[in-house]
């Protein structure tokens, strides 16, 4: 076997092993590059931006534990930005397994920002069906959930004054990780009840989600970690989005040259193997 | 002579160039003294006008949507510039006037009767520049617009602070104002109500009918004559595939997909499986189906089971072959990865829809060496597929196998007339894109013809 | 039993099916309120579709355990762990529940009214419980795990498969590298054009690709729904040709 075919073959726990030093190294001794903002991600900025103190901001946290790395840090983001800009937050969920990080995270950067349950944002929590909930939501928010993670009688609380369906809503922005997600809020919940949607996903599905951003049905777009630490530097704050950036910027490189890598050891075999029925014939 | 030659041409030379200064005057002047008058004129003119009220006021109950809705309609104006302001205000009552079984004027005249006119206050819910909100703005198709696209349109809408209730007249007005100057038009009511049909909807429903006709139709001829189908590689390797397992007496392995039964990939999966399963059953190879959802589990045993009768082994069929693992996505990946590990399947087939465990899955199944065929139509897992399996069915590809495997008139019908559809849009989007580019070039407007394929979801 | 089996659920899918395929057209509130009321029964249903999963998990792995085929210990830890998670989560806050039994026991005084159960939730009072202990120290670690996993095993099947045996696979290849540069730091500052072209692949190349894509599989969604309804596609009630 020649060179090249060895390490065509080469066992895939080395592969492994440099991913694994590629994430690790950068992480432990951060570089920090400037983080070039995208259209889409200022899109969604912008329209928080525009809104006036007391709007009502939707988050829907539609994601699991396993795409945490990736949309925990955009959830961060976007509310550090509404109870910055003092709008009136409603968090919940339409995956149940990710009820508890998605009441974590918005109880925690509430009180970061020295903001009340019931009185500056609420957590509706889960409810089963998916699109059903949705169109629940947008007939009436109260019967949708009558009583929010807590047990508090939803009618009661002074941040949902107002509010009576999804119509009442000025902004919503579901961070997703599949389906339920982004196409489902914008199928069952926009298209029927006119609120302004805006996205943020995983890496993996946001090429998915350029058509509905090309034709305005999503105002805009968070993409995986880059997106969530273009928004951090948006909003002045920076955390663990941006500090992963280094990591992530290490691990492309590393695949890139694993790619060429094997191009290369490809293309000599390839060639070899031609010279030897030339030769041959 | 030559003196008075002199003199003479001395005085025309002189009488030319004073003939040359004042032309050039004039024409120094001309544009001033032109602007000063026309400046005059508009000046005249604009104090002339000093905004008169909003002309041919109406409000109609908006057409085509569940009530609590009304459309404010004007004329416009000469005064409509950005400078200028249109504020429409909503008459409401404190008072409360008994409206039950009267006529909508009967009640809107108790409404301004000397006692309850006291009451009522003028409540501003929209402003706007005077040069925006037009029948033409508003993303109505041409068959539902309700006046001329120059004629000024509102609509009013329930919610966010504004309730309308279906059945109750509503007075509504519009207020010019420029500046401290301001003029109202005189109130004018409607009542909102429900409709049963969104006629702006109307060329998507049209759209569907004929596809559903199509559809029908390409079956029904599907079943007169043979329908060609291009070949699939990926299908042809099916047999290839189960054949392998056979020979090293290896079992195969099938997954449906994260999906339930309302996803059309999976209804495709589950069929394929169908014949998978009929195949399999005649050469006696074990099959195994791990599901994520119960229910498509009892629909895939069902059949498989079908599937072994009519291949005549009944008696070969497993009830455990189809077997429910787990709804989490990621622990249904780790008992797979490891049935892959520890039973060694010859054969994997992916089909339905998938996320990020498709990776996980299909590299579990490489480093044992199966061949590995894949079907899906999501879109975000099909670079993975392609990579790691040896054969994948794209998109479309996945709901053309059941047709390309079983030859059945149903089924190829159904992809032909599939197939007039595609061709259809097609059709569609090269006209609307000449036509959309021909109406900016040209300054035309080709809604008449764009808004037959709006809203086409 | 055959109508039973067959003639009625097709009559009931094709009722349904096209009552709610007209509902999008009607936008009056007897039809909003028609759709959720089925959306209702939708999460009802789904409730059930939970309880025939777990039931169906209980009876495959009691059976693997009862005749100890290959592998029963790890269905045992399966016994274990579900109902250990069920028991943790419907588990009161025990500190309070062994004071009402000392009270009961020493004061004759019954608190358990006031006993906090889990009910499912990770933290009451700023306490985290039993079940949220489960969460975020076992679920949450366990999952990302899995899903880190695929960073490796896309750099194992780059390695592998990415090879440029065509013009166009090497194509896709020059621009899979230009988008993985262009999508981070390191790339933009190496080469700053690289971000804008990663956009208009993005934006132009990608959206347009994606579009073609969705027009194909939803004619496809849109012919199946069809035939489903109209009873031509019978293959989802089980079994093959009547």
């Amino acid at each position: 076997m020649s060179f090249a075919e060895r390490m065509l073959h080469i066992d895939r726990r080395i592969i492994f092993l440099l991913i694994g030093l590629c994430t690790l190294i950068p992480l432990l001794y951060p570089v920090g590059l400037a983080i070039k903002v995208s259209p889409e991600v200022k899109s969604v900025y912008d329209y928080i931006e525009s809104l006036p103190e007391g709007s009502v901001f939707l988050l829907s946290l539609d994601f699991d534990p396993a795409s945490k790395p990736e949309l925990y840090p955009q959830a961060v983001a976007l509310l550090h930005h509404a109870f910055k800009k003092n709008l009136r937050v409603i968090g919940m969920t339409l995956w149940l397994p990710g009820t508890g990080m998605a009441s974590e995270v918005v109880s925690r950067v509430a009180r970061e920002e020295g903001k009340v349950s019931g009185k500056d944002y609420v957590f509706l929590g889960w409810s089963p069906g998916g699109g059903s909930v949705i169109i629940n939501m947008g007939q009436d928010l109260y019967k949708a959930f009558p009583t929010d993670y807590n047990n508090q009688p939803t009618a009661e609380l002074p941040v949902l004054k107002g509010v009576q369906s999804l119509r009442d809503v000025n902004y919503v922005i579901s961070l997703a990780a599949g389906s339920t997600g982004i196409e489902t809020w914008y199928v069952f919940g926009k298209d029927k009840y006119k609120f302004e949607l805006g996205g943020g996903c995983t890496g993996v599905i946001a090429p998915g989600l350029y058509p509905l951003l090309r034709s305005g049905q999503i105002n805009g777009l968070i993409g995986g970690l880059r997106g969530a630490a273009e928004y951090e530097v948006l909003i002045g704050k920076k955390g663990k989005a941006v500090a992963g950036m280094d990591a992530q910027s290490a691990t492309h490189f590393a695949i890139i040259l694993l790619v060429i890598l094997c191009n290369v050891f490809y293309l000599l075999i390839r060639t070899s193997k031609n010279r030897a029925e030339q030769n041959r014939s | 002579m030559n003196a008075e030659r002199r003199m003479m041409n001395a005085w025309q030379e002189a009488r030319g160039e004073r003939l040359w200064e004042k032309i050039r005057l004039l024409a120094l002047t001309l544009p001033l003294v032109c602007l000063s008058a026309l400046a005059a004129t508009t000046g005249i003119a604009a104090a002339q006008q000093a905004l008169a009220p909003p002309q041919n006021l109406r409000v109609i109950d908006t057409p085509s949507d569940a009530g609590g809705g009304l459309t404010v309609l004007w004329s416009k104006a000469d005064y409509d510039t950005p400078n200028v302001r249109y504020q429409i205000l909503m008459l409401v009552s404190s008072t409360t006037v008994d409206c039950h079984d009267k006529a909508p004027d009967v009640c809107y005249q108790l409404l301004m009767d000397e006692g309850a006119a006291k009451r009522i206050e003028k409540r501003m819910v929209a402003d706007f520049p005077a040069n925006s909100h037009y029948v033409r703005d508003v993303k109505w198709p041409w068959w539902t617009r309700v006046d001329r696209p120059d004629v000024h349109q509102f609509n009013l809408k329930s919610g966010r602070g504004l309730e309308m209730k279906n059945g109750t007249p509503y007075a509504v007005t519009v207020a010019v104002v420029n500046g401290t100057e301001r003029v109202e038009a005189p109130p004018v009511q409607a009542i909102p109500e429900p409709n049963w049909f969104n006629w702006n909807q109307i060329n998507n429903l049209a759209i569907v009918v004929i596809f559903g006709f199509v559809v029908l139709g390409s079956i029904q001829a599907a079943k007169r004559k043979e329908i060609f189908l291009r070949r699939i590689p990926g299908l042809d390797a099916v047999d290839e595939a189960i054949g392998r397992a056979t020979e090293l007496g290896k079992p195969i392995l099938y997954l449906t997909g994260a999906g339930d039964m309302s996803e059309p990939s999976t209804v495709a999966a589950a069929v394929i499986l169908g014949r998978v399963a009929k195949r399999v059953a005649s050469y006696e190879t074990e099959l195994m189906v791990p599901h994520r959802d119960p229910i498509v589990m009892a629909v895939c045993q069902e059949i498989t089971k079908q599937s072994y009768l009519e291949a005549g082994k009944p008696d070969a069929f497993k009830e455990d072959s189809n077997f429910f693992i787990t709804t989490d996505q990621f622990s249904y990946t780790a008992a797979v990865d490891g049935i892959m590990l520890r039973k060694q399947p010859a054969a994997n087939f992916f089909m339905g829809s998938y996320f990020a465990e498709s990776l996980l899955l299909t590299e579990t199944g490489a480093s044992t060496g199966a061949i590995q065929i894949a079907g899906t139509d999501s879109d975000h897992q099909m670079p993975f597929f392609v990579t790691t399996c040896d054969y994948t069915l794209i998109g479309e590809e996945l709901y053309a196998a059941s047709a390309y495997l079983s030859r059945e008139p149903v089924q190829l019908g159904t992809l032909r007339g599939q197939d007039i559809g595609k061709a259809c849009i097609l059709v569609a989007l090269g006209l609307g894109t000449a036509l959309a580019t021909a109406s900016v070039l040209l300054h035309a407007d080709v809604s008449l013809v764009l808004d037959l394929v709006k809203d086409w979801k | 039993m055959t109508f039973l089996r067959r003639q009625l659920p097709l009559l009931i899918t094709l009722v349904a099916g096209l009552l709610f395929a007209a509902q999008y057209y009607i936008p009056h509130p007897s039809s909003e309120l028609m759709l959720t009321s089925v959306s209702k029964w939708l999460q009802i249903i789904g409730g059930f579709a939970l309880v025939l999963g777990v039931t169906s998990l209980f009876h495959i792995h009691a059976v693997k355990i009862r005749r100890k085929e290959p592998g029963w210990g790890y269905s045992f830890v399966l016994y274990a762990a579900m109902v250990g998670t069920i028991i943790a989560g419907l588990s009161p806050d025990w500190e309070q529940f062994f004071r009402a039994i000392i009270d009961l026991i020493l004061r004759h005084k019954s608190a358990f009214r006031d006993v906090q159960w889990a009910a499912g939730q990770e933290i009451i009072n700023g306490h985290m419980t039993p079940f949220g202990w489960i969460y975020n120290y076992m679920m949450v670690p366990l999952q990302g795990t899995m899903f880190a996993i695929l960073a490796f095993f896309i750099a194992s099947a780059a390695y592998r498969s990415f090879r440029a045996r065509s013009r166009e696979a090497a194509v896709l290849l020059i621009a899979a590298i230009i988008v993985m540069m262009g999508r981070v730091p390191l790339g933009e500052y190496l080469i700053p054009v690289s971000g804008d072209i990663t956009q208009w692949i993005l934006n132009v190349l990608n959206a347009s690709v994606r579009r073609a894509i969705l027009i194909g599989v939803s004619l496809g969604a849109v012919a199946l729904s069809l035939k489903i309804i109209f009873g031509v596609e019978r293959a989802y009630l089980g079994g093959g040709k009547e």
